[in-house]
């Protein structure tokens, strides 16, 4: 399926110089750590031999991907020879680049590496599952549901400056200050989060003929993260990578003497 | 007497299996389940089996072979709906179905072609599972000679053949993906000397990187990616009609459907090769092997047999190196050694020994499973069709939060998502420059084992290579891996065409003497 939109092969062998380089360096760089690791010299009061070494099966890894990576170039500048070289970087100076750069194809790349990284890298230590996973499934199908190319730039926007007010409460103080009057702080701000974008989503789609989907959007956005959590939660007892608000309700009400 | 009594154990195995009703309920649970994920386009068997993975980790490991197992069988099978229907494989294993089965829709025969894939799924699965009982044994027991040469021999091996035949554009890019798995098994304490190797301090490294989350993040995130990025829109799929078992047909074909499961299970059992090569292998070779070539993709019946016979047959063939040597033969394969280890099962050889009916286990979910699926796809066919008509954009994304989320119940540490997106990211864009993945999950996998039975038979030979050449299996070995290597050279390439043509010359100048 990746395959049939891979890049032809001239482009394929451009493409190819750079991830042999890539893996060359790797190799290199392997074999280097390889050689800070014991060889014949004793360690935890064991006396080496180069057999048994842990530096054995690295040495032979790093070797061999500088070596194939060798061989990718050459096959490569075979077939491109150095004008193809040239001309890669030439296209990368080139508007043609700044344009491939702005693509709705590559805008949606970006759009989807982003919330992948928020969700994993911030969401997901910091917010309750439940609604970092209602946020990132909410912004994934705005974004490529009910939404369509010419706004994608605009919701990117809006999450990146999202994103970054969230980070700097998180990483400040500040959190930490106010969850010590107002629990949850970060989770309020989140939903706070949410609304918005659903309200901004509602005032762009309003009088077009998205809003069947604006609203499957939101019922899946809110069933599917409940579904998932509350089968790994209270079924599997999986820990939730974060517990707050909504944990802390679910909890209530799931261990509520009222059930026993 | 052992053979009756081994047949004796497999039917109390299975009759067990069929009298508990949780297992049932389990078996045909993902059976469906399965055939729903093979069904919508951007979802595979792999994927599938990597979900149900991070469920099954509180199962007891009989439970969540079943699960497992029966989701592999089902999404295997389950591909052929998209690929009959609207001409657009749901699994990589079923595009040698849409040749002709998209045809056969197309005339108004959708119905006869899924009840044509179903039957011939079946079948293919079962004869797979024939294949696991009478060969595991032989396999185990001569497996049992192998010292830790051989062993380290069948991994590389295992990671150049997966390399060699797995890769859609250069071959090096194949051995590459194998290595560069190879070296992410590096990475933490060494087993032998606990050395920490490649952690640059980060003490989550220390007892190495977690495999399954890395195999979710490998098989899954670059799926998720290039759907949502490509924004394919799904064709209407074509009418389907009442499903037919089309007896009369497989009957009429049972030398190709044989042919066809013996290609799958063969395609298996070779480490990394998944059942998409089986059934585009099987399809050529019933095209080859006609009398009428012409009619294949028009809509010919014995075209959908091979395919999906084949590919099913796979399941089994896949199972046969996983189970007796440790070495996956698939894609879904590795998944499962994953699932299995974590199960605390720890497949190769001595697994007759350490767990004697195991074998005998997985092939009697085998069997169970792809009577499940035929019950199943005859019945709720028609049903599963309408997954067809779910937008991916909906569920790409929840698959995305059973991803991350199933990932981080596998050990409760969020590190595991760390590494798996990075991971599934680099997976992205070494697909699209023609890296193939499943030489780099087998590297992964195989990489502790390669590395610590190099190092414990060079301390037994005294750091002396030459047990290799002295004995039969490891020379064998050998040979085939320096054969696979050469034969990628060009100056090889030559001189055996040079040869093969001196041979070709010389014949008719004898003849004309």
């Amino acid at each position: 399926m990746i395959y049939t939109d891979m890049i032809e092969i001239e482009k394929l062998r451009k493409a190819d110089i750079f991830s042999g380089t890539a893996i060359f360096c790797l190799g290199v760089f392997a074999v280097y750590q390889a050689f800070q690791m014991p060889m014949k010299d004793s360690y935890a009061g064991v006396q080496n031999v180069w057999y048994v070494s842990p530096a054995l099966f690295p040495l032979l890894i790093g070797s061999t991907l500088a070596l194939l990576g060798l061989i990718l170039i050459r096959t490569a500048l075979k077939e491109v020879g150095v004008q193809g070289v040239k001309a890669v970087f030439g296209y990368l100076s080139s508007t043609a680049f700044a344009d491939f750069l702005k693509q709705p194809v590559t805008i949606r790349f970006y759009g989807i590496v982003l919330n992948l990284f928020i969700f994993v890298f911030l969401l997901i230590p910091n917010i309750d599952f439940f609604l970092a996973a209602i946020l990132f499934l909410l912004l994934f199908f705005f974004m490529f549901y009910c939404g369509f190319d010419e706004r994608l730039v605009g919701l990117i926007s809006k999450i990146i400056g999202g994103t970054f007010i969230l980070a700097l409460y998180l990483i400040s103080d500040l959190a930490d200050k106010v969850d010590t009057f107002a629990y949850f702080s970060a989770d309020i701000l989140v939903i706070a989060y949410i609304f918005l974008l659903i309200w901004h989503y509602y005032q762009l789609v309003k009088e077009s003929e998205l809003i069947p989907k604006f609203k499957l959007s939101l019922l899946i956005g809110f069933l599917a993260p409940f579904t998932i959590g509350i089968i790994f939660k209270y079924f599997l007892l999986v820990p939730m990578p974060h517990e707050g608000l909504v944990v802390s309700l679910l909890d209530a009400i799931w261990y509520a003497e009222i059930w026993s | 007497m052992v053979v009756l009594e081994r047949i004796e154990t497999f039917f109390e195995i299975a009759a067990g299996m069929v009298t508990d009703p949780v297992s049932l309920a389990i078996l045909f649970g993902s059976v469906l389940l399965g055939i729903i994920f093979g069904a919508m386009p951007g979802l595979t068997s792999t994927l599938g089996v990597a979900l149900l993975t991070a469920l099954t980790y509180s199962m007891d490991t009989p439970m969540a072979m079943i699960c497992l197992l029966a989701i592999y069988v089902g999404g295997t099978y389950g591909g052929s709906y998209a690929s009959i229907l609207i001409n657009i494989p749901g699994t990589a294993a079923a595009a040698a179905t849409a040749m002709d089965g998209y045809p056969l829709a197309k005339k108004g025969e959708g119905g006869r072609a899924i009840g044509l894939t179903t039957t011939a799924s079946a079948i293919g699965t079962t004869v797979s599972m024939l294949f696991v009982v009478s060969i595991s044994p032989l396999i185990s027991n001569f497996a049992l000679e192998f010292t830790s040469f051989e062993f380290f021999l069948l991994a590389f091996f295992g990671i150049l053949i997966s390399g060699t035949l797995t890769a859609p554009d250069l071959v090096i890019k194949g051995w590459i993906a194998g290595f560069l798995g190879l070296f992410l098994a590096c990475i933490g304490r060494d087993q032998l000397q606990f050395f920490p190797r490649f952690t640059f301090g980060i003490t989550e490294l220390e007892s190495g990187i977690e495999v399954v989350p890395v195999l979710i993040g490998a098989f899954g995130i670059p799926q998720i990616i290039d759907v949502l990025r490509s924004r394919t829109t799904m064709p209407r799929a074509e009418k389907l009609q009442r499903i037919i078992p089309e007896i009369g047909t497989v009957l009429k074909n049972i030398p190709a459907i044989v042919r066809s499961a013996l290609i799958g299970v063969g395609i298996g059992a070779v480490p990394g090769i998944g059942e998409d090569i089986a059934g585009w292998v099987s399809y050529g070779t019933a095209k080859n092997t006609s009398k009428h070539p012409e009619t294949f993709g028009t809509g010919e019946l014995k075209g959908v047999i091979a395919s999906e016979t084949a590919n099913n047959a796979c399941v089994g063939g896949a199972m046969i190196p996983l189970l007796n040597l440790g070495i996956p033969g698939s894609p879904p394969a590795a998944m499962l050694l994953g699932a299995l280890m974590l199960h605390g099962v720890t497949p190769g050889p001595m697994i007759t020994f350490e767990h004697p009916t195991f074998i005998l286990e997985v092939a009697a979910i085998l069997l169970l499973a792809s009577m499940a699926m035929w019950i199943t796809g005859m019945i709720l066919a028609k049903q599963v069709v309408k997954v067809l008509n779910i937008p991916t954009p909906l569920f790409m994304p929840i698959i995305g939060v059973l991803c991350i989320i199933g990932s981080y119940s596998l050990g409760l540490n969020i590190f595991n998502l760390y590494l798996m997106l990075p991971v599934g990211v680099i997976c992205y864009f070494l697909t699209n420059m023609g890296y193939p993945i499943a030489p780099l999950v087998i590297g992964v996998i195989l990489g502790p084992m390669a590395d610590e039975n190099l190092r414990r038979a060079l301390m037994v030979s005294q750091g002396s290579f030459m047990p290799v050449f002295q004995r039969p299996v490891s020379l064998l070995l050998f040979i085939i891996i320096v054969l696979t290597i050469l034969s990628q050279l060009g100056w090889y390439k030559r001189l055996i065409d040079r040869f093969k043509a001196k041979i070709f010359n010389k014949s008719p100048s004898r003849q004309g003497k």
